[in-house]
C-alpha cells in the first residue's frame, strides 16, 4: 500500500530510512530545478541537492507537522543553493559561467541596439536561449524572486516565508526585476503580441 | 511624470499579478485608461511576463541522472551513520526520547476535550516559563523553610507558616524579588492563556508572519520573553546539550557547540548581509538579551553609519527566527 507523505515523514521521524525514498522521488525535480536556476551550473546544482536532501533526513524532527512539507523542502533548497553561490563569490571564483553571463549581457545590450526586428529573424528556440539567459543574467537575489514566482508559482507570502524576508521586499524585488528583464528583452517585447 | 504616474509605475507589477486590492486596481485601471505614457509601460511589462511564460526553458535532468544522484545519496547517508558505539548509543537514545515525547504529547492531545490548546511544541515554552514561575514564586518560602529551626513541625504546616508571615506579617517588610524575577512575573502575567492561544494560532497559520509598519509582530516577538531570556536559555543549554542544533542560520544548523567560535570568528556578521540571521545571531550573541535591544541596536547603527540598509521591516522576522530556534523545548 501507498504511503501517504504524513504518513512517509511520521515514519522518517521514528527512523524509518525507507521512508526517504518516496519523499525524494516526488522533490527531486523540483529541488533540481531550483538549485540549477540559482546556481546555473549543473555540478554545484547537484552538490546543492545532495545537500539539501541530507539536511531533511537530519533535520526532519524539527518539522513541524502543521506546516506545508512542500514550503519546507523549498526553504531548505533555495537557501542551500543561496548559501553556496554566496560561499563561491567569497572564494572569488569567478566560474566560466559568470563570464558568460557579462559577455551574454553586453551581446544582448549589443542586439538591443543594432536589431531592427530580431523577432522576425530569430527563431523560437532562439528565443527561448534569450529569455533564459536574461533571466540567468539577473542578480541573485532578483533572480531567486522570478524563479520561485513566475516558473514556481508561489505566492509573495509562501516566497517571503522561504527568503526570510518581508512581502514587501519580495514584491519590490519582482518588480526590479521585471523591469530590468524588460530592458535586457526590449526588442522581443516590442514585437511580441499577447 | 505627475505624482498620479509615480505611484501608478510603483503597483503595475502587483496590477499585472492581480495582487492588490480592489480599490487599488480600480485606480490603476482608471489611471491607465487616460495615461498613455502609463499604459504603454504595463502592456510592455505584461509582455515581458508573457515571454517569460513562454519561451523560458525550465532545466531538466535524465531520469539516469536522478538514479545516479540517488544511489550516490543514499552512499552518503550510509558513510554518516554514526559508527562508534558512543555515537549509536547516542543517536538511538535522542530518537528513543523523541518518539517517547511525541506519543506522550498525542497521548494528552487526545485525552484533552475538543477546542482545547493543542499540547505541542509551541506551547510547551509558556508551560515551562509558567513551571519556572512557580518554582520562583515558591523558592523564598521554601529556603525559609530550610532555613527554619523547628524540625518537629508537619511540612505543610510549616510552609503554611511560613507563608503566613512573609504575605501577612506587618512588622517586617515583604522581601523584595530580584529584577529579573520581577521581568518573568511582569511578562508571564501579560501572556494569559487567551494571549497565548492568539499567539500560538498566528504562528501555526504561517511560519514567519506578514509584516509592515504597522505590524505586532515586535509585540509578539518580545511579549512571552522574560529579560534576558534567549541569553540565559543560549547558556544553559550550551552547558546542558552541546551537540543539539542551537540556531538556523540560512538553513545551516549550528550546534551550542559550535556557536561560540562562529561569534568569535565574525564569520557571519561580515559574510552575509548586515540584517541576516547572522547578524542579529551575533549581535544576541554579543549580548543583546532582547528583541527590543536588537531593534534599538540597530537603530543605533542605522544613524550612525551611512548607507545602513534602512531595511527595518525585515528586522522583526529574523529576531522571531533566532528566538525560536533558541528556545530549549523545540530541541
Amino acid at each position: 500500500m501507498e504511503r501517504t507523505e504524513a504518513l512517509l515523514i511520521a515514519d522518517l521521524c521514528e527512523g524509518d530510512e525507507t521512508a526517504l525514498a518516496p519523499l525524494i522521488e516526488k522533490y527531486k525535480r523540483m529541488v533540481y530545478r531550483l538549485a540549477m536556476q540559482i546556481t546555473k551550473n549543473h555540478a554545484d546544482a547537484e552538490d546543492v541537492m545532495q545537500e539539501t536532501f541530507l539536511k531533511v533526513y537530519r533535520a526532519i524532527h524539527t518539522f513541524r507537522k502543521d506546516a506545508a512539507f512542500e514550503t519546507w523542502v523549498y526553504r531548505i533548497a533555495v537557501n542551500e543553493a543561496l548559501n553556496f553561490v554566496k560561499r563561491k563569490e567569497r572564494r572569488q571564483e569567478r566560474s566560466i559561467e559568470t563570464i558568460a553571463e557579462t559577455e551574454f549581457e553586453a551581446e544582448l545590450r549589443y542586439r538591443t541596439t543594432h536589431a531592427n526586428d530580431p523577432h522576425v529573424h530569430a527563431e523560437k528556440s532562439e528565443l527561448r536561449r534569450y529569455v533564459t539567459e536574461a533571466v540567468n543574467s539577473l542578480s541573485l537575489k532578483h533572480r531567486t524572486v522570478v524563479i520561485l514566482h513566475e516558473f514556481e508559482g508561489l505566492t509573495h507570502a509562501e516566497i517571503a516565508s522561504i527568503l526570510n524576508c518581508s512581502e514587501g521586499t519580495v514584491r519590490s524585488r519582482l518588480h526590479y526585476a521585471r523591469k530590468k528583464l524588460r530592458t535586457l528583452l526590449k526588442p522581443y517585447v516590442d514585437a511580441a503580441a499577447i | 511624470m505627475s505624482f498620479k504616474c509615480q505611484k501608478t509605475k510603483r503597483l503595475l507589477s502587483d496590477y499585472i499579478d492581480a495582487t492588490l486590492s480592489e480599490r487599488q486596481m480600480q485606480d490603476v485601471a482608471e489611471h491607465l485608461d487616460t495615461c498613455r505614457t502609463c499604459k504603454r509601460e504595463a502592456i510592455t511589462l505584461k509582455k515581458t511576463c508573457h515571454l517569460l511564460e513562454n519561451f523560458y526553458v525550465e532545466p531538466e535532468a535524465s531520469d539516469a541522472y536522478y538514479v545516479a544522484f540517488t544511489k550516490t545519496l543514499r552512499q552518503r547517508i550510509e558513510q554518516s551513520a554514526p559508527t562508534a558505539l558512543h555515537q549509536r548509543v547516542y543517536e538511538i537514545s535522542t530518537r528513543l526520547t523523541w518518539q517517547l515525547t511525541t506519543r506522550v504529547r498525542r497521548y494528552i492531545d487526545r485525552c484533552l476535550p475538543t477546542g482545547h490548546i493543542s499540547v505541542r511544541q509551541k506551547m510547551l515554552p509558556y508551560y515551562t516559563l509558567v513551571a519556572a514561575m512557580m518554582a520562583l514564586l515558591v523558592a523564598p518560602f521554601a529556603l525559609k523553610l530550610g532555613t527554619s529551626g523547628n524540625n518537629s513541625e508537619h511540612l505543610l504546616q510549616r510552609l503554611y507558616a511560613v507563608a503566613k508571615a512573609e504575605l501577612f506579617s506587618t512588622s517586617t517588610p515583604v522581601s523584595r524579588q530580584p529584577s529579573a524575577t520581577l521581568a518573568i512575573q511582569q511578562d508571564t502575567a501579560a501572556a494569559q492563556p487567551a494571549e497565548i492561544r492568539r499567539n500560538v494560532s498566528r504562528n501555526r497559520t504561517t511560519e514567519t508572519p506578514m509584516v509592515d509598519s504597522s505590524s505586532d509582530v515586535w509585540q509578539f516577538t518580545d511579549e512571552p520573553m522574560a529579560e534576558g531570556y534567549i541569553l540565559t536559555t543560549l547558556r544553559k543549554n550550551s552547558k546542558r546539550t552541546p551537540p543539539s542544533v542551537a540556531l538556523d542560520i540560512d538553513s545551516e544548523l549550528l550546534t551550542y557547540a559550535e556557536l561560540p567560535n562562529q561569534a568569535a570568528s565574525r564569520e557571519y556578521p561580515t559574510a552575509r548581509e548586515v540584517l541576516t540571521d547572522g547578524r542579529y545571531a551575533f549581535l544576541l550573541l554579543q549580548g543583546i538579551h532582547s528583541g527590543q535591544q536588537a531593534l534599538q541596536q540597530y537603530q543605533r547603527k542605522w544613524s550612525q553609519i551611512d548607507g545602513f540598509p534602512r531595511k527595518l521591516l525585515d528586522v522583526p522576522l529574523e529576531i522571531l527566527s533566532i528566538t525560536e530556534v533558541y528556545d530549549s523545548i523545540e530541541l
